[in-house]
């Protein structure tokens, strides 16, 4: 066949009328913009990483099914390194030029503090996983959503199970100089003697303090019979079992989920030294004592084994992801549209919708929608598969 | 308590005394206070832990390889850090680019190794006259270190162009002492020093990239204390150090132990401001 210049002349044309139908294609069916903000790189990249998987996973199924309403998700992603400054430029720039239609993170609270304010300004529909109290306010940012427990839920949790299951009656109360740590432990001994109890000693010790036996033996002669610890620094905690067991003091430690970190495990001198140490997990998360998952998760994870990793993660980072994408895409499923309004519209009358982590309940006044009975406490020393086992005396 | 106060502050007294050692070397060839000291410190923990830990070398063999890795990155210092600010030393530039190196290997060694404290190995299975390893090590290293350090100043060569150049800086090089090769070779050293304080004492502050402050605070105290420049003075008031902060957090307890030790300091510095064994400065007339 001969190449002549009207039959390349009528070829183009006919490439570019299918491109010109395909674009109005593509307009109709504008994608859903998902701006997807964590650090994946740098020292606080952990969480990140696990959350990100399942954010693609999550996103990346919705489309292989025909997407939403004929619509894709397209996730946009910023390493936000885990540096505030670096995610408030990622929050505008998502904002005002990406105009993304909703945000999920970022996922730690100095960065979520200082975006919080700029999504609500971009009325840009915002899902939240950190646990600093105060960042979710319906008045104040009427866009944003948690759907995991906050600070207070973990208070809750760790409270019920020290006076009502341990019934402990005389407690310690100790937690690391950080931000964090000092709120905290400021928050929980007013909460403990809110509820009766006699807090016999509280402290605030240096995260990186090389001894902590002064500290333990204050609070043995205090008396006391459980002792509450806030850190996070694994550091930390591993030092305090080490002079728990090396002063041989038989006291349970109930608290931050840190207590059943991997890092902490390595820097016991015994292992006997993580025994009777409990921490604040989740119930959709958490073995029980025959070894189950709740069935939800158990089909979840046997739907994702080989496509996503999760022996060297946590759980609830991988189901709350997923839940979180799927919280976008139920949204505009539902209203139709992908319009601000319309998503949190959608968000605002969701009760006990079903997520993998929990089920999620809000209402125009109450966006904290993690269930606080879904919060119990696991034992430190059982971490399988990213999940622990729950801790023993639940119903 | 007096068992733990006595076994923690020394051990804890030791590696402070050997981080104001290397600040002292440094300072004595080059007339700069470099708060890579720190770093150093930080960096003899983490090499311990991945050359013997991970790599899986001899113990013996791994400290040689960390102090050899920490002279280097002491001589990284002076080329880097320290000659570009020498000449106008009267602008303190030095603890600009010190400090900005020091942290560049703390954000370094926070991607590379670890957020988290990594544990340290045990070298030695067994306790030394019933004292763990944990405890006696840095104490050793500390009286090591003297004892070379005396060795190497009175008995040698270099060690007396060392005192020379400390002494005189002018007056060395008038003299045709190397004063540059001098300055670099007193940086190694301090490395060296630096990443031992850190090694034998990884047992208690572990293999973590945050042990740069309080070894960069904590071992800058006997330095102030034990008059600038003066290694004796630096041991004493290092160990002193080490005992006054364990027993503060016993008998204070939690953050106020180091306030207490930071308000002795200050209150030390204004009834002694020329350093416990510092002579007081001539008054020009």
């Amino acid at each position: 066949m001969s190449l002549t210049r009207r039959g390349v002349l009528y070829g183009s044309l006919g490439v570019a009328a299918a491109g010109l139908s395909a674009g109005r294609a593509r307009a109709a069916g504008e994608p859903i913009r998902l701006g997807w903000l964590t650090a994946l790189t740098g020292p606080n990249s952990a969480p990140g990483i696990g959350f990100n998987r399942a954010v693609v996973y999550a996103a990346e199924k919705i489309n292989a099914a025909g997407g939403v309403n004929g619509r894709l998700i397209e996730v946009i992603t910023r390493d936000t390194q885990g540096d505030p400054a670096k995610a408030v430029n990622a929050a505008v720039e998502m904002a005002s030029n990406v105009k993304v239609h909703a945000v999920f993170g970022p996922t730690n609270s100095g960065e979520s503090l200082a975006t919080t304010p700029i999504f609500a300004r971009f009325k840009v529909p915002s899902l939240q996983v950190v646990q600093l109290d105060n960042l979710i306010d319906p008045e104040k940012y009427p866009n944003a959503f948690r759907f995991a427990p906050n600070n207070s839920q973990w208070d809750d949790a760790n409270r019920h199970y020290i006076l009502d299951i341990l019934k402990a009656k005389k407690i310690a109360v100790i937690g690391d100089n950080t931000g964090y740590g000092t709120t905290a432990v400021g928050v929980s001994v007013a909460n403990f003697k809110k509820a009766g109890a006699e807090v016999v000693y509280d402290a605030v010790i240096d995260a990186n303090a090389q001894d902590t036996t002064p500290n333990l033996l204050r609070a043995r002669s205090a008396g006391a019979d459980v002792v509450a610890v806030w850190s996070d620094s694994t550091g930390l905690n591993a030092r305090m079992m080490n002079a728990r067991g090396q002063i041989g003091w038989d006291v349970a430690f109930c608290g931050h989920p840190a207590l059943g970190s991997g890092d902490v495990a390595r820097l016991l001198e015994k292992p006997a030294y993580w025994e009777k140490v409990y921490l604040v997990g989740y119930r959709s998360c958490t073995f029980d004592a025959n070894g189950k998952l709740p069935a939800r998760t158990q089909a979840f994870i046997d739907e994702v084994k080989g496509k996503i990793q999760l022996n060297d993660t946590t759980l609830y980072w991988i189901v709350a992801a997923i839940d979180g994408v799927n919280l976008v895409a139920d949204a505009v499923a539902k209203s139709g549209s992908s319009d601000s309004e319309a998503i949190i519209g959608a968000w605002n009358k969701l009760t006990k919708w079903p997520g993998l982590f929990g089920d999620i309940t809000f209402t125009p006044q109450q966006h904290n929608g993690y269930p606080t009975d879904e919060v119990v406490m696991s034992l430190a020393n059982s971490a399988h598969d990213g999940a622990f086992t729950l801790a023993p005396g639940y119903a | 308590m007096i068992e733990s106060i006595i076994s923690y502050g020394l051990a804890m007294g030791a590696a402070y005394a050997l981080i104001a050692v290397a600040y002292n070397v440094m300072f004595s060839t080059s007339r700069v206070f470099s708060f890579t000291a720190g770093a150093l410190g930080m960096l003899g923990g983490v090499c311990g832990a991945l050359f013997i830990d991970r790599l899986g070398l001899p113990g013996v063999v791994g400290l040689l390889a960390t102090l050899a890795f920490c002279a280097v990155v002491g001589v990284v210092t002076e080329f880097v850090a320290v000659r570009p600010v020498l000449r106008s030393l009267d602008q303190h530039l030095y603890v600009l680019s010190t400090l900005a190196l020091c942290l560049m290997i703390q954000q370094f060694t926070a991607i590379e190794w670890s957020t988290v404290p990594q544990p340290f190995p045990q070298l030695i299975p067994v306790d030394l006259l019933g004292i763990r390893e944990r405890f006696w090590m840095p104490v050793v290293a500390c009286v090591l270190v003297v004892g070379g350090l005396e060795l190497l100043y009175r008995h040698s060569m270099i060690g007396r162009a060392f005192l020379a150049i400390a002494e005189d800086n002018f007056a060395a090089r008038a003299l045709g002492l190397p004063e540059r090769g001098l300055r670099v070779a007193s940086y190694a050293l301090a490395g060296a020093i630096g990443g031992l304080a850190g090694f034998a004492s990884g047992g208690i502050m572990l293999a973590f990239f945050a042990n740069v402050s309080p070894f960069n605070f904590y071992g800058f105290i006997p330095v102030a204390l034990g008059s600038i420049g003066n290694n004796r003075g630096a041991i004493v008031a290092g160990i002193a150090l080490g005992l006054f902060q364990q027993a503060a957090n016993f008998l204070v307890g939690g953050v106020f132990s180091s306030v207490a030790v930071f308000s002795v300091f200050i209150v030390a510095l204004l009834i002694v401001p020329q350093g416990l064994f510092g002579a007081p400065p001539a008054r020009r007339v």
